[in-house]
């Protein structure tokens, strides 16, 4: 089940923190 | 002011990638040769999908529609680049996601495959174009280069897609569909392939509208900021 969790974290965690960094982005520029 | 489909959106993907979470590690069974490691199959195929033929397809056709001068303007050539910056991500997705499967089934994490490499090689592209986004600040210089690049690479798409049938591969054909098109996944496990492939194409078109109104946010700062440059030069002379 450790290599599930680990795909399930990349595949998640990599979009979350992509969407993330989109706003991040977009607050920095704003302030 | 937001349309209907613009408000449901993001809801909408968030629902069906929480259900896919939920289905794919919880509610599918295990699989008779597979076991646990079939649930990754609900995560890396979609990703697949998405960084190679939606991601990467939105990219090519903007693209080409820069290159047409009937239909050229700024607003495809970002469509352009703010897909090729998402699909970026889902290819790295999708490298990792196969990667953590192949440990476990193949017994190596990497295998100069011909499926894998040529992704591996769209990847590099991606960067490469990102890089060449860099490199230049004309606004229609860049365009124009960038939307060579990005139909110059997606060459390597069909290439990738038939790298199964056209060499030796270890990474196995279609396995959802039969050759005469009748589907060899049934009941829940069909499902959650089905709400993960919605949920990730979902997610890119989500992300692309985000990225897209972060780069007009920025390209407005910028000439902003240029403006009252220009001004305080301008000031400066008349004292």
């Amino acid at each position: 089940m450790g290599y599930v969790a680990a795909g399930y974290g990349f595949a998640f965690g990599g979009l979350t923190l992509y969407a993330l960094s989109i706003w991040w982005r977009g607050h920095r520029g704003r302030r | 002011m937001k349309t209907l489909t613009q408000r449901l959106l993001g809801p909408v993907t968030l629902v069906l990638l929480g259900l896919t979470f939920g289905f794919g590690l919880w509610v599918t069974p295990p699989d008779k040769v597979q076991g646990d490691l079939v649930r990754l199959l609900y995560v890396h195929p979609a990703i697949a999908w998405v960084a190679l033929y939606v991601s990467f397809g939105t990219a090519t056709v903007a693209s080409a529609l820069y290159l047409w001068r009937r239909t050229r303007s700024l607003v495809v050539d970002r469509i352009a680049y703010c897909a090729v910056e998402v699909s970026t991500v889902f290819i790295a997705l999708t490298l990792i996601t196969g990667s953590i499967w192949g440990r476990p089934t193949w017994g190596v994490w990497w295998a100069w495959d011909a499926r894998l490499t040529s992704t591996a090689i769209l990847g590099v592209l991606a960067l490469g174009y990102l890089a060449l986004r860099r490199a230049n600040d004309d606004p229609s210089l860049r365009a124009r280069r960038g939307a060579v690049f990005v139909i110059l690479s997606a060459i390597n798409v069909p290439i990738i897609h038939f790298s199964v049938l056209w060499w030796k591969t270890l990474h196995q054909g279609a396995t959802v569909f039969t050759d005469n098109r009748t589907l060899k996944v049934h009941g829940t496990m069909a499902w959650t392939l089905l709400m993960s492939f919605l949920g990730f194409t979902l997610s890119f078109f989500w992300l692309l509208r985000a990225r897209y109104r972060l780069e007009v946010a920025t390209e407005s700062r910028c000439a902003a900021t240029l403006d009252d440059a220009l001004a305080a030069r301008r000031s400066e002379g008349a004292l």
